[in-house]
Parts: C-alpha cells; structure tokens; sequence
C-alpha cells in the first residue's frame, strides 16, 4: 500500500475515515465514496439493529409503556399517568436506595482502584516466577458463581461465629459486627464481595497500562534522581490516567445495577433497607408487590441516574486528559 | 499473598463441599477438607433432575455460542459506529448505550412472551437468541476500534482501493482479534453464571444448564452447605481447567485491550 | 421437546375420554426442594409405565413468583405445579391462572386404592380443614390440594434446661407454658442462670423472638385480609386485634432479651445449633431433619413438648395445575395419587413431612412415631394433636409484602434502631405504600 504523507493527503477529498482531529462538522460531500460509504455503514449495523430492536428494544418499550399504569399482568390495568413517577420521587425508599447504591458503589469502586493500582505496580516491579500463572490466577474470583460466593461471604461475615469478626476481636478492633444490620458494616460486606470479583481483572488492566509506559520515562527520572515513590507519583500515575477513566465507567455501571448480593444477604434489603440498593428496589416492587408499573418508572429513574453519572465522568475524564497531556 | 486472597473463597468452597454438616458448623471451622468430596460429588451428579454431563454441555453450548455471535456482531456494528459514516449515527449509538443502563429484571416478562411466539421455550436458543447482541458489545467494540485502528490506516487501504468488507475483514479484524477475545470471554462468562433467565426458559432437565442445574440441588427449606458447595464448585471447576489452558492468551488478551482502549 | 408435546395435546383431545393405559404421556412438574418424592415418583412409574414425569426444581421465588406469573401472562405453563404457602394469598387471588379441581374426575385407580371419578369435593375430607383452605381462593375454586402440614412446636435441649434448673420431661415442660406470656418468663428465668461468660457468648433461651410473631399469627382466626368476594380482599390489618396480640407479644419477648438475635439457616444458626448457643427453637416437623443433619453430635439431647397456645404452623406445600396445563387429566390422576393418605403417609415415614391427610392421625403409624434423636418424643402424636388446633384463615394478595414490612419491622426493634411504637408506625406506613395503588 502506497502511503501518501500527512500534507498530501489532506490535499485530496477527504476519504471515508477523515481522522476526528481534523473536522468536527460531518462529512463534506463526497460524491460516489461518500453514498457507498452511506449505504456500507446501514448494511454493518443492520444486524445489530434488527436484533436489538426486537430483543433489547422490546423490553424498554414494554417498560416505557407500563410506568404510565397500574399494571397487573393477571388482572385488569389501570391508566394513571404521571402518578408512578411523582410517587416515587417522594417516595423516601427511592432515596434510600440511592444512598445506598451510592454507598456500596463507592465502598466497591475507589479502594479496589487503589488497590489495583498499588498492587499491579507490585507486580510490574517484582521479578517473579510464573507470572503468568500469577496473572491467571488473578482472574479466578471473576469465574465463581455470585451465589455461591455470598454464601461463603455471609458464613465469612457473621456476626457471633465468622471468621472476620474472630480476626477483629483478635486484633482488638471490635467484635460481634453485626454485618448484616448495620448500614455500613453491610455495605462494607457487599462491597467486599464486589471488590473481590473484580479486582483481579483491574489489576491485569492497570498493570498492562504500566507495561505499555516506555521505559525511557522510568531510565530518565531515576537518572534524575528520582525515588520509586517519586517515579510511581510522577511517571506511572499520569499515564494511567485514560485506563482510569475507563475502569471508572465500566465499574459505575455495573456498580450502580448491584442486584444479587444484596438479595441473597436479605430479600427485602434488611430490617431497615439498610443495603436495599436500586436494582433490589426495583424487583421487589414488581414481584413482592406486585407494583410492575411502579418498577418500570424505578427503572427508568435508574437509566437516568446512570446516564447522568456517566455523562459527569465523561466529562470529568475529558478534563483530565485535555490538562494532563504532556 | 494475593494468590491466598484470591484463591481463599474458592478452596473453601471446596472444604466446606467435603465436610459433613456437623463439621461445616463447628466454629472455629476445619479449614481442612474433609474426606467426604467424592462422597458429595457423587451426591451432586446422581441428583435427581441433575444430568451433569448434559448441564455442562448446555452450558457451553450456550456460552460460546453466545461469544461468538456478540464478538461477530459487536464487531461488525462497532466498526460502523466508529469508521463508517452515516445519517443518525451518532444518536443512535448514544440511544443503545442509553438502554444498556436500563435493568435487565424489566425485561423478564415481555422477553419471555417473546421468546414463546418464536417457539422457543425449553430450547437452548432462547438462551442464545435474545442474547446474540448486546449495547454493551456493540459499545466495546467501537471504543477498541475507535482506538486502536488509525484513521490513517483506514484511508491508506481505501485509497488504495479495498472495499469496506474487505478492509473489514483483512485490516480491522485482525487486529482487535484480542480485545474482541476478551469481549468473548465475558459474554461466555454471564451466560455460565447466569441463573434467572435460564430458570424460566427451560423446562426439561436435560436441557439444563448448570445453575440450573444446580437448583436441583436444593432442599425444602434451609441451606444443605456442603451438597450446595459441592456443585458450585464442581460447576466452577470445568472453567479453572479451562482457565489453565488458555489462561495466558486471555490475560494477554485482558492487558492488550486495556492498553489501547 | 416442544413438538412431542404437541403430539401428546392433539392426542389427548382426540380422546375426549381419559387417556387409555398405552397413550405415553410426559407431565411438566415445577416444583422446589423434595416436595416431589424420589421414591414415589419411582412407584408411580411402576403403576404407569407409559407416564414419565418430567420435574424442574427451582428456587421457591422465583418458581412461585416471577416463573408463575410470566407463564400465566404468556398462557402456558407446567402440568402441576407446588405452591408454597407462603405465596397461597397470592395465588388465591388468581384462581383463573388454575384448574378448579372441583371440575377433574380421578380416572380410577384399583391397583392404587383410589376410586374413579372423584372431585376434589369429595377428597376434602381426608385433609386437615384449614390447610384445605389454604390452597380455595377467593371465589371458591379449589386451587391445590396440600401436600403436608408444618406444623409447630417446641424442640428445647433438654440438657441445657437441666442446668438451668427447669423441668426436662416434656409433659411439664408443656405445663411450664400454657400462654405465651409463661413463655417468656421461662425463657427470663433460663437467661438468669445464665453465667457470664455464656452471656457474653451470646447465649440465649430462644434462637430468635421473632419467630414468635408468625407462631401467634397462626394460632388466630384472620390475619390481613377478609374474604369480601373480590380478587384483592378486604385489608383488615389495621384493625385485627390478633395482629397486635402478635406484636406486643414479640416486643415483649424481645425486650425481655431472651433470643439470641441469630436468624435462622445463617450459618451462625447453624454452629449455634452445635454449640448449645440457644436452648430453644419454635421447630416445624420438618426442620427435625434438618437439625440431625446439621447438628448430629446433639442427638437425644433434643426433646419436644407443645407450643404456648396449642398448636402453630410453620411452611407447608399445595399441588395445583395452573389453567393452561397441556395434560390436565394425567396430571390430576397423579396429583390424587401423589396426595392420597397412602402416599402421604410413606413420604412422612421415609422423609418426615409431616402429612396433610388429617384421616391418618389415627394411623398407628403416627401415632406410634417416635424419634431417638428427640428422646424418642412421640411427635406423630405432638404435632398431629398441634395441628388440630388451628382454624382456617383467610389470606389474602399481599399476604408476603406485608409479613415482610411487619418482619422488617420486629428486626429493628430487635436491633435496637428504634422503639416499638416508632417501629410500628414505619410498619403502617410500609404497607401502606406496598398496598395502595
């Protein structure tokens, strides 16, 4: 293949991959490229779109459609229009939930980063055997069923035999937790077993990052006289900072969608909902209460709660890179 | 250290499966295993209803299949959300992203009414079909393309007068083969682990996957720990197998994707 | 799969009369745990070589909840299918998702004992009358037909009850608490010898007091709802004085500090099982099982002697055949097989459900029933004379959301987050919410 430089190219029509930096308007016009290109991307993202109009759509619909009733799949349905959605923004539960799922994902996200960041820079620096096996092994809580795990954590967690609070007795910090009535002891339960899930995977993210840092960086400021210290704060850490961002996004959704631990632990999110998060709000309402409608509206306060998150460490992240690139 | 850690739950999965009950509620407990494993494990495939050769079949069956097919199509709807430009792109990617926050629980009831007009309740394919695409994949895939693959690149190929299938398959392909792995191995691993969907498209035993299994299993009421870890961890083992064996190739495939992405 | 069903259906239609010995037959159970027999499903097939029962357990909610209730909406559905009672208010509420087994004729069965063309009318009275009820809905349908009977009563260690100084044989024991009230200050005058270190320790007289609630419940004539014809009920919780019995009574043994606070089939209920952490647990007949299993090295330690207020109940299992059944009659035919005393009686003896079938409580088999690892306590006759007692009670559809509003609420008093009178209006306002539209 031909490879035409930066200047000359820019010179011809543009061709179907004009690269972002250099236009943000859409396409000028390209006659014959430009309509077979058009006709290319429907025909790619058909497939994807006919099966995800009937199988992912479908479901938003029906859930779209019923937060506008009172609706019993058995029985007769009622319109009530907006009344799903004023009850629930005045509805103290919701806003517990919130709390929450805020708390647990919170717990779950920031300490499992820094200690994925912490530990794959431990890895990156130690020279050991078998590290593939090592990396492997990091993956393995990732493959246990959830259930089968929270069965193991509330045995782990209990309040008069578990082997944690026997560890904290030891250590003289406390005893008898009652991991399951309390607000934040539970969410530090659930947000244990997350952050056990997934933190090995994290960890094989980040210290791929560190690797792809060339070491030219690392030669050049211990040269400097830099300390490791100094070389993690002022070498590592800025170029981790796109993999962060990504980690951030990824585990806010999944983390403020949290459902099975909690429902395992206590079906009804504990005496006081202390670990009742959204998600768990949402089912108990459709299948304890019967309140399907009410569920669809919960649904979709949750799809704006998460879309506004997102869109907010978007922006955040866009910030960071657009100050930190050197 | 972090081997322990990791590690821990799993081999006590295993002490506890090998345990009797009287052992299991001991506390301090034995954190050795018993010598009761194979007992169990033999409990856990005569079980009634428990067909556990069939159920791991199922289960794979289903999980790669459902890989392949969310790899193949994210990939192809990723590229044209990335490279391939078109009227309503942009609104339309921000839409299917804007469903993937919706909860899936939502969806049990008119998912399953959907899946018995197509006539296919008890069937492996209703695990499969409403399964095949994902936002989530579609999402994926055009972030690591977006990345990884050059403008440049792309406009050399054309230039030089491939067409888009072709520059799809002999330029794009290749080289997110491994983040489009990984993509796999994630898809594979919901559907191993997933259990409410399953539970209610399937009907006949043999057609169980293994969470379903697995519920066969159960007692009336209350918990029989050691029968219960017994199958878990029977149900997880099969993957920590096939973990050994292809374990460096994900891994590589995990810190590829991460880096570029 | 889906194709030799079909079969079967167009089959079965074309013979209007009962499906002749040779016509094979598959019918789709849905059930959880062994509510469905092993060894009975083996006998069946015996019977009937040319029926296979094809049986899918699952996790009860998600079978009695969300798997019913999408295969109703979407019109299909097993051919049997175990509701357990705890979702009986639900399901009486929508009779039109069964079969009324007031409308099935058995087929007959000489060789089995059981005579043709029965209704479910006529096989009433072999049953225990208010767990009959339990599977009638609101307009009279019969729904399901019980399986077995919880029951309830008191299984106490006898040896930690020694060393407190109370009565050990269980005739006294029954006598040291007629009410409930006696209950409690039993349980304060166990916890008084209690020494410190066991206090500390977290030793206790009863597991949990909160499962006084529910046992008080049972002994009543109305729980939440009353029967007013339609599909919801009348809400009656507000002002049924059993309700407030129930609670005060809870509160009161709570207060008193005489549980432990372990809830039950945590794995710290179980070790405290072993470890004698509590001397006393309000037991169905069937957790009998699960506490040799999970506690075998306190076998003949254990006793049982009836509970304060004669009887109680506690889970419990109907048969039904949801309405879009595709072989209702095979269905039915095994269904009163499976419920006749006979096999009611077998599963009793080689599993320990305790049987439904109240004509078998004269049965020497029950009545003679004695279990070593409980000293050899006749609890055939225990638990048949307790579950006499009880009354028929209406339940209604949101029967569940409001025992769990009402549970959550007992929990926090128990964990000491807010007073009773505070917990209670937050109970009011939970179900408030859960019942209104």
């Amino acid at each position: 293949m031909a490879v035409l430089n930066e200047r000359e190219r820019s010179k011809k029509p543009l061709s179907p991959w004009k690269s972002k930096k250099t236009s943000d308007k859409k396409a000028a016009a390209f006659p014959g490229v430009k309509s077979l290109n058009g006709r290319w991307g429907y025909l790619y993202v058909a497939p994807f779109v006919i099966m995800f109009v009937v199988f992912g759509l479908a479901p938003v619909i029906y859930s779209v459609y019923i937060s506008f009733f009172h609706w019993d799949p058995l029985g007769t349905s009622t319109f009530t229009g907006l009344r799903n959605f004023n009850l629930l923004l005045h509805d103290s539960d919701l806003w517990l939930a919130l709390r929450n799922t805020f708390s647990i994902w919170a717990l779950s996200t920031f300490p499992q980063m820094f200690m994925a960041i912490g530990l794959a820079n431990l890895l990156r620096n130690t020279r050991l055997r078998g590290k593939s096996f090592f990396r492997t092994i990091l993956l393995v809580p990732n493959i246990t069923s959830v259930i089968a795990i929270t069965i193991v954590f509330s045995q782990l967690f209990g309040r008069d035999f578990g082997i944690i609070n026997d560890f904290l007795g030891w250590a003289g910090l406390g005893h008898h937790i009652d991991f399951i009535e309390g607000v934040i002891p539970s969410h530090v339960q659930i947000a244990t077993m997350i952050t056990w899930r997934w933190i090995g995977y994290n960890t094989l993210i980040f210290l791929a990052s560190m690797l792809a840092i060339p070491n030219e960086l690392f030669e050049s400021s211990s040269v400097d006289g830099a300390s490791k210290w100094q070389q993690f704060r002022f070498v590592t850490l800025p170029q981790l900072k796109n993999t962060i961002t990504f980690v951030l996004i990824v585990g806010t959704i999944g983390g403020l969608q949290v459902f099975a631990e909690p429902q395992q632990l206590a079906a009804d999110g504990g005496s006081s909902k202390q670990f009742l998060t959204l998600t768990l709000f949402l089912y108990n309402q459709a299948f304890v209460n019967n309140k399907y409608g009410y569920a669809a509206a919960i649904g979709i306060f949750i799809t704006f709660i998460v879309l506004i998150i997102s869109a907010v460490n978007f922006v955040i992240s866009r910030k960071i890179s657009n100050d930190g690139t050197r | 250290m972090i081997v322990f850690l990791s590690i821990f739950p799993f081999y006590w999965m295993f002490v506890v499966a090998s345990n009797t009950n009287a052992e299991i509620s001991k506390s301090p407990p034995s954190l050795i295993p018993g010598g009761r494993f194979l007992i169990v494990a033999r409990k856990v495939l005569s079980a009634q209803g428990v067909y556990f050769n069939s159920a791991l079949l199922n289960t794979f069956i289903v999980g790669i299949s459902i890989a392949v097919a969310q790899v193949i199509f994210s990939a192809i709807a990723g590229f044209a959300f990335a490279k391939l430009d078109f009227k309503g792109r942009k609104g339309l990617i921000l839409f299917v992203i804007g469903t993937m926050m919706l909860p899936s629980q939502l969806g049990i009831i008119p998912l399953f009414l959907l899946v018995k007009n197509l006539h296919m309740i008890d069937t492996l394919y209703g695990l499969i079909v409403p399964a095949l695409v994902t936002a989530f994949g579609v999402f994926w895939m055009r972030q690591i393309i977006d990345a990884q693959i050059p403008n440049e690149l792309l406009e050399a190929a054309s230039i030089d007068g491939a067409s888009v299938p072709r520059i799809f398959f002999k330029i794009v392909l290749p080289i997110v083969r491994q983040s489009g792995f990984v993509l796999g191995l994630f898809a594979f691993l919901a559907a191993w682990n997933d259990y409410l969907w399953p539970t209610i498209v399937l009907q006949s035993p043999r057609h169980f996957t293994l969470q379903v299994a697995l519920t066969q299993l159960k007692p009336m009421y209350g918990l029989d720990y050691g029968l219960q870890m017994g199958g878990a961890f029977l149900a997880t083992a099969p993957l920590l197998i096939l973990f050994i064996f292809v374990g460096r190739k994900l891994v590589t495939g995990v810190m590829d994707g991460a880096v570029k992405g | 799969m889906v194709a030799s069903l079909a079969a079967v259906a167009i089959g079965a239609a074309a013979f209007s009369a009962p499906a002749k010995a040779a016509d094979p037959v598959t019918i789709t159970i849905w059930t959880f745990g062994d509510v469905i027999q092993r060894n009975l499903v083996a006998e069946y097939k015996a019977l009937h070589p040319e029926v296979s029962l094809q049986i899918k357990k699952s996790d009860l909610d998600p079978l009695d909840g969300t798997n019913m209730v999408t295969a109703c909406t979407a019109n299909t559905g097993p051919d049997i299918v175990a509701t357990e009672v705890s979702y009986s208010g639900y399901w009486r509420s929508y009779p039109k998702c069964f079969q009324d087994l007031r409308q099935m004729k058995t087929t007959g069965e000489s060789t089995a004992g059981i005579p043709a063309g029965q209704t479910a009318n006529d096989i009433q009275k072999n049953y225990l009358a208010w767990r009959w009820a339990q599977g009638v809905a609101f307009n009279g349908s019969v729904i399901g037909i019980p399986t077995d009977v919880g029951g309830l009563e008191v299984a106490y260690r006898s040896d930690l009850f020694k060393k407190a100084g109370l009565p050990t044989d269980r005739a006294a024991v029954a006598k040291l608490w007629p009410t409930w009230d006696a209950f409690i200050a039993a349980g304060q005058k166990y916890d008084a010898k209690l020494s410190a270190a066991d206090k500390k320790a977290g030793k206790g007289f009863i597991d949990n007091a909160g499962t006084i609630y529910a046992a008080i419940m049972n002994q009543g004539t109305a729980k939440y709802y009353a029967n007013d014809g339609t599909e919801s009920g009348k809400l009656i919780y507000a002002t049924n004085p059993q309700v407030k019995l129930a609670w005060d009574t809870t509160i009161k043994a709570t207060k008193a500090g005489i549980g432990t606070r372990i809830g039950q089939y945590t794995s710290d209920w179980n070790i405290g099982m072993n470890k004698g952490t509590f001397a006393t647990i309000l037991a169905p007949a069937w957790m009998m099982d699960y506490i040799k299993a999970q506690a075998p090295d306190t076998a003949g330690k254990w006793d049982i002697a009836s509970i304060p207020g004669g009887g109680g109940n506690q889970g419990g299992t109907q048969l039904g055949i949801p309405s879009y059944a595709q072989n209702k009659q095979a269905a039915y035919d095994f269904l009163t097989w499976y419920l006749a005393p006979a096999q009611e009686l077998k599963v009793f003896k080689s599993y320990g459900l305790f049987p439904a079938a109240s004509v078998l409580y004269n049965d020497p088999a029950l009545v003679n029933f004695k279990d070593p690892f409980f000293n050899n306590a006749p609890v055939g006759q225990i638990y048949a004379a307790g579950v006499q007692k009880l009354k028929p009670i209406f339940e209604g559809k949101l029967q569940r959301a409001i025992d769990t509003a009402i549970g959550a609420g007992l929990g926090r008093v128990a964990a000491k987050k807010q007073t009773s009178e505070k917990s209670w209006s937050d109970v009011l306002i939970a179900i408030q919410k859960a019942v209104s539209n």
